[in-house]
C-alpha cells in the first residue's frame, strides 16, 4: 500500500516538474525559434512553432550592421573585471573578518549585507556626478568601479559563510610549520575554500553581465554599451524588427544558458554551506 | 610588543581594501543623496537651495507616492510568495523523485540565466498583444474570445508583471533549497520513520529545521532584490498603463529623470531605503533566534 | 607566497589601467589658430543608429577627417527615447557632446538651460535665405538662432488603397468620414487604426494635437497655459477614446512611436499618421504592400475647413557650450549641408527626409531617385503640410512649457487613466491641465 502511494506520488512529482520545465523552457525555445524566422512570418503566423524557411539573415544583419560582436565584448570585459577584482578584495576581507575580527566581524558582515539594500536608483545620481568628474563616464572602467559597489558587499558576505567552514586547527598548523598569515591565507584557507570562491565568482559575474541600469545611465556610445543597454537599444532603433531582437537575444542567453548549466550544482552547494554554517 | 603591532597592521590590509570600496562607492553616496534630498537640486539648472524637510513633506504627501509604494509591497510579496511556493515544491519533488532529477534541475535553472533586458524584451515578445504566441494561442484554443492583453489590460498586467518575476526567481529559489534538503542525514529520516512518524511530521521536526536558516536568508536577500528592482518592471510596462505598475524606484526614476527634481527623487530613495533598513533589521533578529536555536 | 598574491594585485592593476587607457579620451588638443587650419577633436552624438543614415553621416565624417588631417570626429549614436535622460544627465555631470541632432521640444530647454551657443554665422554661411523662416524660430531666442534643421517632415494621414477599394470607401476627408471608414475596417486581423498612449513617448500628445489643430486651436493657450479643457480638446480626447475602443489593439495604451509604426508597417492598420518615414517601414516590412499605400492631409471638423497642418518637425542639430571647438563643429555642419552629400543623406530614407533647405528638392540629383519618383503624391502632400505646422506647442512661438507637453507624458497618462481606469474624459482632461500648469509654474 504505502509503495503504491509512492509510486502515485512519484509520478505526481514527474507530472509537476515536466510543468515547471515545459514553463522554464518555453520563453527560450520560442526567442530562439524567432530568431531564425523571417519577419513576415513572425507577423503572419504567430502561432507555428517551426520556421517554414529558417533564415540566419536576422543574426547577420544583427552581427554585421549593428557590430554586437563588439558589444558582447565589452560584457565579457567588464563582467570578467568586476569579478576578478571584487574577488579578490572580498576573499582578503571576508577571510580578515572570520580571522581576524570575530566579535567585530559579526557586525561587519551585517554592516556589509546592509548596504545590498542600498537602492540601485538612490546611487545613480551621485556615481554619474562623480564618474564625470573623474573623466570616468562612459569608459569601461567606469562601470568596473560602479560595478564594485554591489558585487564586493554581496561576494564578502557569501565568502564570509564559507571561510568559516576552515577549521582553525589547520590553519594553527601552517602557524607552527612557520607560515606567516598571509602564506597560511594563500596556500592554507584559499584551496579549502576554492568550491565557493568559484561559486561566489560566478554569482558576480552574473550579476554584473545582467546589469542595466547603471550602464543605462553611464554609458553613451554604442561602441562602450554593453549588451543589456545594446539590446534596449534595438526596441527604441528606427525600425521595430522583433526578428532582430530575437538574433541578438539569443546572442546574448545563450552562452549564458550553457555557462549556468555547467556550473549549476557549484553554485547551489556553495551557497547553501555558506548560509548553513 | 613589537610583534603585536606587525600582527595588526597585517590584519588591517586584509580588509582595507573592501572597506575603501565601501565607503567610496557606498557611505559617500548615501550622504550625498541625503543632503540633495534637502535641497532643490536639479538636474540640469546648476543652483540650488536647502529647503530642509520640504521635500519629504511633499512627497509625504503626494498619494502618487503612497500608491507606488503600495504596489512596491504587493509585488514584493506576491513575487515572493510565489517564488518561495514554486522553488520549495519543485524541490522537494527533485529531491523525491529518483529519475531524470539532474534533467529537470537543468531545464528549470534556465530562466536564472536571463538578464532582464531579455527577460523583458521575450516575455513583450510571447505577450504581444497582435502577433504574440500566447495571446494567439489561447484564442485559438477557444480559451478567449478575443486576444488578451496582458501587459496592457488593467486588471491583469500586475498579475503579468508578478509572474514573469516568478518565472525568474523561482529557480534560484530551488537550488538553494535543493541542495540544502541533500545536507540533511538520511538516517535522521529513518529514525523518525521506525518511529512511525507521518510524512508531514517529517517534513515539520526534520526538513524544515534544517533549512529555515537557507531559506531566510534567501528571503532577505530576495526581498531586497524585488523590492528595489528597477528593469523588469521599466523595461516590461514603464510603470504603466496608468500607473497601475508604478513601483517605488520608477516613481524616483520618474522624479529624477522625467521632471528632473533630483531633490526630491533623493528624498524617495532616501525613505525606500529606511524602509528597507527596517525590514532588514527585523528579519537579522528573526535569523539570529533561529541561529541561536540551532546551537 | 607572498609574491603571488603581489602578483595578483599587480595583475588586477594592470588590467585595471589597461581598462582605462581603452576608456580615456585622447587629450583635446588646442585650437592655436595658426594659419586657421583646424584642429582638435569633436564627439558627434545622433540618433541614425543604422543603415544609410549611419553610414552616411560616418562617410561625411570621414570625408571631412580626410581634408583636416588634425581634426577627429567621434561619432555616438542614441536611440531617440534615450536621448533626453542622455543629455539631461549629461548636463548635469558635464558629458555633454560638441554637436549633436535633437528635437525641436528639447532645443527650447537646451537654450533654457544655456547649454547651447547660438548658429547664425552658420546659418548666414549657408544663406540664411534658403532656410524657412518658420523652421529657423524654433530655436530662435534673444534674436538669436540656436539650432539649424537637418531635415524636415510633417505629420499626415497614411492609409491602405487596397483595404478602402475592397470596403468601396472613399479616402476620408473629415474625423467623421475617418471613424467610419476606421471601423468599417477593422476586421480580419486588420485594425482600422491605433490609437497609441504609451508613457515615455509623445504619441497621444500628438494624435490629440491633431484633432485641436483642425478646429483652428493650440494645445496652449496665448500665455502658455495648457489647454486640455478647450471644448476642441474634449471633443479631441472623445474621438480618440471611440477610436481606442473600435478600431485600436488594446495593447496600444503602451505603445510609443515604433510599436505604432510597425503594425502600419505589418499591414496590420488601415490608417495611421506619420510622416514620409512610412514608406521605408512598408518596404522593409512588407515589400508587398509598397504599391497598397500612400498618404492625404489630415482629416478636418468641416468638409470645407481650410487645409491645415498640425506637426511640421523640423529635426535640428545644435553645438554645445561645453564644446572646445565650435568653429569645428560649425564647419563640419556646413559640409553635411553641402549638395551633394546633403541629398546623399537624404536619400537614405527619400520622402521620410525632406530637406530643411531651398534648391536641394528640384535637382535632378534629387528627383532621380526612384522612391521619390512612385511617391511624388506623397511628397507633394506633405511639402504641403509641413508648410502649414509647427512643432506641438510651437504655435505661439517656441517655449518651454511646449517642450514640458511633450516630455514629460502627462496627456499620455490622461488617456491611460481614461481608457484603462474609465476615469471621467472631462475630470482626466481637467486633471492634466492642473498637472501640466503646475509643470510650468517650477519653471519660472
Amino acid at each position: 500500500m504505502a509503495k503504491k502511494k509512492g509510486i502515485i506520488g512519484n509520478g505526481l512529482c514527474h507530472v509537476y516538474l515536466i510543468l515547471l520545465s515545459v514553463i522554464a523552457v518555453f520563453p527560450l525555445i520560442w526567442v530562439l525559434l524567432s530568431s531564425i524566422k523571417t519577419n513576415g512570418e513572425l507577423t503572419a503566423n504567430p502561432t507555428s512553432f517551426l520556421p517554414k524557411n529558417p533564415t540566419f539573415s536576422n543574426f547577420v544583419h544583427v552581427i554585421e550592421d549593428l557590430v554586437f560582436a563588439r558589444n558582447i565584448a565589452n560584457s565579457i570585459v567588464i563582467a570578467l573585471c568586476t569579478t576578478i577584482i571584487a574577488i579578490v578584495i572580498s576573499c582578503m576581507a571576508a577571510y580578515g573578518i572570520v580571522r581576524f575580527f570575530p566579535k567585530l566581524g559579526n557586525i561587519m558582515s551585517k554592516a556589509l549585507v546592509t548596504t545590498y539594500l542600498f537602492p540601485p536608483i538612490l546611487l545613480a545620481i551621485p556615481y554619474s556626478l562623480v564618474m564625470a568628474k573623474l573623466g570616468l563616464t562612459n569608459t569601461r572602467v567606469g562601470l568596473v568601479i560602479v560595478y564594485l559597489s554591489f558585487s564586493v558587499p554581496y561576494a564578502v558576505w557569501m565568502l564570509v559563510g564559507f571561510f568559516k567552514t576552515v577549521p582553525i586547527g589547520i590553519e594553527e598548523a601552517a602557524r607552527v610549520d612557520g607560515a606567516n598569515k598571509v602564506q597560511t591565507f594563500v596556500k592554507i584557507v584559499i584551496p579549502l575554500v576554492m568550491p565557493g570562491i568559484v561559486a561566489t565568482a560566478i554569482y558576480t559575474f552574473i550579476n554584473a553581465w545582467n546589469e542595466f541600469l547603471y550602464a543605462l545611465i553611464l554609458i553613451n556610445s554604442t561602441d562602450m554599451m554593453t549588451v543589456s543597454v545594446k539590446l534596449r537599444s534595438l526596441q527604441g532603433a528606427e525600425i521595430l524588427n522583433w526578428g532582430d531582437m530575437m538574433a541578438a537575444s539569443t546572442l546574448v542567453v545563450v552562452p549564458s544558458v550553457i555557462f549556468f548549466m555547467l556550473i549549476q550544482k557549484k553554485i547551489a552547494s556553495g551557497m547553501a554551506e555558506g548560509a548553513v554554517k | 610588543m613589537k610583534r603585536k603591532v606587525k600582527v595588526d597592521y597585517a590584519r588591517w590590509i586584509f580588509v582595507l581594501p573592501a572597506m575603501i570600496i565601501v565607503g567610496a562607492l557606498l557611505i559617500y553616496p548615501i550622504f550625498s543623496s541625503l543632503y540633495y534630498s534637502m535641497t532643490t537640486k536639479h538636474l540640469i539648472r546648476p543652483m540650488y537651495d536647502f529647503v530642509g524637510l520640504a521635500n519629504y513633506q511633499d512627497v509625504l504627501t503626494d498619494p502618487d507616492f503612497f500608491k507606488a509604494f503600495f504596489h512596491s509591497i504587493i509585488w514584493t510579496i506576491a513575487s515572493l510568495a510565489g517564488q518561495i511556493f514554486i522553488g520549495f515544491t519543485a524541490a522537494l519533488c527533485v529531491n523525491r523523485v529518483r529519475h531524470l532529477k539532474g534533467v529537470y534541475r537543468t531545464l528549470m535553472i534556465i530562466p536564472w540565466a536571463f538578464p532582464s533586458i531579455v527577460i523583458a524584451l521575450s516575455w513583450k515578445w510571447i505577450l504581444n498583444g497582435v502577433s504574440g504566441f500566447i495571446p494567439n494561442m489561447l484564442v485559438q484554443l477557444g480559451i478567449c474570445n478575443e486576444l488578451p492583453q496582458f501587459l496592457s489590460d488593467s486588471s491583469i498586467v500586475f498579475l503579468t508583471l508578478v509572474m514573469i518575476n516568478i518565472w525568474f526567481g523561482a529557480p534560484m529559489i530551488m537550488i538553494n533549497v535543493l541542495s540544502a534538503l541533500q545536507t540533511i542525514p538520511q538516517d535522521q529520516y529513518e529514525a523518525a520513520q521506525i518511529d512511525g512518524a507521518s510524512k508531514g511530521q517529517q517534513f515539520l521536526h526534520i526538513t524544515f529545521p534544517h533549512i529555515k536558516v537557507v531559506v531566510g536568508l534567501l528571503v532577505v536577500l530576495r526581498t531586497i532584490w524585488i523590492f528595489n528592482n528597477f528593469d523588469i518592471i521599466y523595461l516590461l510596462t514603464g510603470g504603466g498603463p496608468a500607473d497601475k505598475t508604478m513601483t517605488v524606484p520608477i516613481y524616483a526614476y520618474n522624479m529624477g529623470w522625467g521632471t528632473k527634481m533630483l531633490g526630491k527623487s533623493s528624498a524617495v530613495t532616501i525613505l525606500l531605503l529606511m524602509f528597507l533598513l527596517l525590514v532588514c533589521f527585523i528579519y537579522f533578529a528573526i535569523i539570529a533566534k533561529w541561529e541561536k536555536e540551532e546551537k | 607566497m607572498k609574491k603571488k598574491l603581489a602578483m595578483v594585485l599587480v595583475g588586477t592593476m594592470l588590467m585595471t589601467s589597461l581598462l582605462a587607457g581603452c576608456g580615456s579620451k585622447g587629450e583635446g588638443t588646442n585650437n592655436g589658430g595658426n594659419d586657421g587650419e583646424l584642429s582638435g577633436e569633436i564627439t558627434f552624438w545622433h540618433s541614425f543608429t543604422q543603415g544609410p543614415r549611419l553610414e552616411s553621416i560616418q562617410a561625411t565624417a570621414d570625408k571631412f577627417m580626410e581634408e583636416h588631417p588634425d581634426v577627429k570626429i567621434n561619432i555616438e549614436t542614441f536611440s531617440w527615447a534615450d536621448f533626453y535622460t542622455k543629455w539631461t544627465t549629461g548636463l548635469a555631470s558635464g558629458n555633454v557632446p560638441d554637436m549633436s541632432t535633437a528635437l525641436p521640444g528639447h532645443v527650447v530647454e537646451m537654450m533654457d538651460a544655456g547649454a547651447i551657443v547660438p548658429l547664425d554665422d552658420l546659418i548666414d554661411d549657408i544663406g540664411r535665405d534658403k532656410f524657412s523662416e518658420k523652421a529657423l524660430s524654433e530655436g530662435e531666442q534673444d534674436e538669436a538662432c540656436y539650432s539649424i534643421p537637418l531635415y524636415s517632415h510633417a505629420q499626415v494621414m497614411w492609409y491602405r488603397k487596397d483595404l478602402l477599394s475592397a470596403a468601396g470607401l472613399e479616402v476620408p476627408v473629415t474625423w467623421e468620414e475617418f471613424a467610419k471608414a476606421a471601423k468599417a475596417l477593422t476586421k480580419d486581423g486588420v485594425y482600422g487604426c491605433s490609437f497609441p498612449c504609451g508613457s515615455g513617448d509623445m504619441m497621444a500628445t500628438r494624435f490629440l494635437n491633431y484633432y485641436v489643430s483642425s478646429a483652428g486651436e493650440s494645445l496652449l493657450t496665448e500665455d502658455l497655459q495648457a489647454n486640455i479643457t478647450s471644448d476642441a480638446a474634449i471633443d479631441g480626447i472623445n474621438f480618440w477614446v471611440d477610436i481606442y475602443k473600435n478600431c485600436s489593439p488594446k495593447d496600444s495604451v503602451n505603445y510609443v512611436t515604433l510599436d505604432q509604426a510597425n503594425l502600419y508597417y505589418q499591414g496590420k492598420t488601415a490608417f495611421d499618421f506619420n510622416s514620409g518615414f512610412q514608406i521605408s517601414g512598408v518596404a522593409t516590412n512588407s515589400p508587398n504592400l509598397v504599391d497598397q499605400i500612400d498618404c492625404a492631409p489630415l482629416p478636418k471638423i468641416h468638409e470645407d475647413d481650410p487645409d491645415y497642418g498640425a506637426e511640421t518637425s523640423n529635426i535640428p542639430m545644435v553645438v554645445w557650450q561645453n564644446s572646445e571647438h565650435p568653429e569645428i563643429c560649425k564647419a563640419f555642419m556646413k559640409e553635411l549641408y553641402e549638395p551633394e552629400t546633403y541629398t546623399e543623406f537624404l536619400m537614405a530614407t527619400p520622402v521620410g527626409m525632406l530637406p530643411s533647405i531651398t534648391g536641394i528638392s528640384d535637382t535632378e540629383e534629387y528627383q532621380a531617385n526612384e522612391t521619390v519618383q512612385k511617391y511624388a503624391h506623397a511628397e507633394e502632400v506633405i511639402t504641403k503640410t509641413m508648410d502649414l505646422g509647427t512643432a506641438i506647442g510651437f504655435e505661439h512661438g517656441p517655449s518651454v512649457q511646449a517642450g514640458l507637453l511633450t516630455s514629460q507624458s502627462v496627456i499620455e497618462n490622461m488617456f491611460q487613466r481614461i481608457l484603462v481606469n474609465g476615469e471621467d474624459v472631462e475630470k482626466a482632461a481637467q486633471e492634466a491641465e492642473d498637472e501640466l500648469n503646475e509643470l510650468f509654474s517650477t519653471i519660472q
